[in-house]
């Protein structure tokens, strides 16, 4: 698991690369926390590279989510593939986070 | 801290009574500071007896030729006292063969004499340090041990509160399974009697292991089972949700499928709270899974509506309800079971009971994982309807 972050316009884009499970899920939510503190910009996180992700990491984008929604910050997931997006889906959590299907939308609706 | 402050206690083992004023003169700054107190002992009978009457001398420090019992057979009982007690061994300088011997009975060290009094406190220093090494490494042994304890009573309990004797009428029949993963998890399944014969069968995953997980899982187990009178799954679901979501500081979530079954007219009514959808198994080997209700996870988000969807279940059909456990076992080469391998299973099975149907399940997907250890909890809970009678 891996997660890279940079400053896109508006908002801050967070790459997330390889599996996250209930082994480095502290681990994901630690560096999430450390990609987002300090700032007050919206957040992407592109999950292009993420191979698997289980209900634990769920939880640490559903906290995430939450955290920043409290501080009146975006916050949009994108470029699923088909097996997490089915995830999404399947735990309905596409209907409480924003999700988009390439990072350019994304981006796109931080600037609406 | 008392145990650190205590003086250690030596065990001198010697059958010169000279030794004894000479320890204690030597050692006397030791002694005064409270770092050592020091007992004696004329041969190895009585150092057993000492050793046993005093209960916690940490070391010994022992001559080899003395009468009744000499040091190297009392090295040989030390251990029945207590396995942690070192011993220092005193022999005649260039003795060899003896000190070979001691070493080879689990002497710590030894000495030679003349006894050198410098090297004496180095050489007690040294194995006391070690001593407290090995104590800290012991302490910490237990502490995980009992901590595993505690995890595995914590999954008994888990275990302990699914129903074992499911509710069995005319028409219909039920199995259900759960196998904790080593971590302790958070699924369950539950069968409920509602009135007018009617049963609701729910299975349920809670995200993330640990004991977090475990008193989530027991806190919407305990929900569920309160929030079912009502006939509607929907609302069930929704009041279940609620009082999760309220209570939810630590952002779990728990996925959960929860279906009211009617065995008189066969149809099933359920709302599915973002849980993997079961699969029904036609009398024909026929599968499809569930369609999905919209619902989310439970406790993410208080006063979301649960919709619920109906199917009839045709006599012979089977509802195989599952956690990820199944579909996401891994073997050697780190594929998954799948959805696909699941169906297939079910679809050879399609003429079982229930409980044949759990079997065949487990059984593939046994075979499927060989000896890879899995790290979630295998849980599934299968309705057979055998058709109303008349």
């Amino acid at each position: 698991m891996n997660v890279n972050t940079e400053t896109s316009g508006n908002s801050l884009v967070v790459a997330l690369d390889g599996r996250v499970d209930s082994s480095n899920a502290a681990e994901f939510n630690a560096a999430l926390e450390t990609a987002t503190a300090d700032s007050d910009l919206g957040v992407v996180l592109d999950c292009e590279n993420l191979q698997y992700i289980s209900s634990a990491g769920l939880r640490v984008i559903l906290t995430t989510a939450k955290s920043l929604q409290s501080s009146q910050r975006k916050f949009v997931i994108c470029t699923l593939s088909n097996p997490i997006q089915d995830i999404f889906v399947i735990s309905g959590f596409d209907q409480i986070i924003n999700i988009q299907g390439s990072r350019a939308e994304a981006l796109a609706t931080m600037e609406a | 801290m008392e145990e650190e402050q205590r003086p250690r206690k030596i065990l001198v083992v010697d059958d010169e009574p000279d030794l004894q004023p000479l320890v204690l003169q030597r050692m006397r700054r030791g002694i005064r500071r409270g770092q050592y107190q020091f007992l004696f002992a004329g041969n190895g009978v009585e150092a057993l007896e000492l050793l046993r009457a005093v209960g916690d001398i940490d070391m010994v420090v022992s001559d080899i030729n003395m009468p009744q019992m000499d040091g190297l057979t009392l090295l040989e009982q030390i251990p029945s006292v207590d396995p942690n007690i070192r011993a220092i061994i005193v022999s005649a300088y260039g003795d060899m063969a003896n000190i070979r011997t001691a070493m080879n009975r689990g002497a710590f060290d030894f000495i030679t004499k003349p006894i050198d009094f410098t090297d004496l406190q180095v050489t007690i220093d040294r194995t006391l340090e070690h001593l407290a090494e090995w104590r800290s490494v012991l302490k910490a042994r237990d502490q995980l041990v009992s901590v595993q304890n505690e995890l595995s009573i914590a999954t008994q309990i888990q275990q302990s509160v699914l129903p074992t004797q499911l509710p069995q009428g005319a028409g219909f029949h039920l199995h259900a399974s759960m196998e904790a993963a080593r971590s302790v998890g958070g699924d369950f399944y539950d069968t409920i009697p509602l009135e007018g014969g009617r049963v609701g069968l729910a299975i349920a995953d809670v995200s993330d292991k640990g004991v977090p997980a475990a008193l989530f899982m027991m806190a919407s187990y305990t929900l569920l089972r309160a929030a079912a009178g009502t006939p509607d799954a929907g609302r069930t679901m929704q009041e279940v949700n609620n009082v999760l979501t309220e209570t939810n500081v630590a952002g779990m979530f728990v996925t959960m499928f929860y279906a009211v079954f009617d065995p008189v007219s066969g149809s099933l009514t359920y709302a599915n709270g973002g849980h993997n959808p079961p699969v029904l198994l036609h009398e024909d080997g026929t599968t499809e899974q569930l369609p999905l209700t919209g619902g989310v996870a439970l406790g993410v988000m208080s006063d979301l509506d649960y919709n619920v969807k109906s199917i009839d279940l045709a006599p012979g059909d089977t509802v195989f309800l599952y956690t990820d456990g199944i579909p996401e076992a891994i073997n050697g080469d780190e594929e998954e079971f799948g959805m696909e391998r699941l169906c297939t299973t079910l679809t050879a099975a399609k003429d079982r009971n229930a409980h044949d149907v759990t079997d065949c399940v487990l059984t593939d997907l046994q075979a499927f994982v060989g000896d890879t250890p899995q790290f979630d909890d295998i849980t599934c809970l299968t309705l057979r309807f055998t058709g109303a009678v008349p």
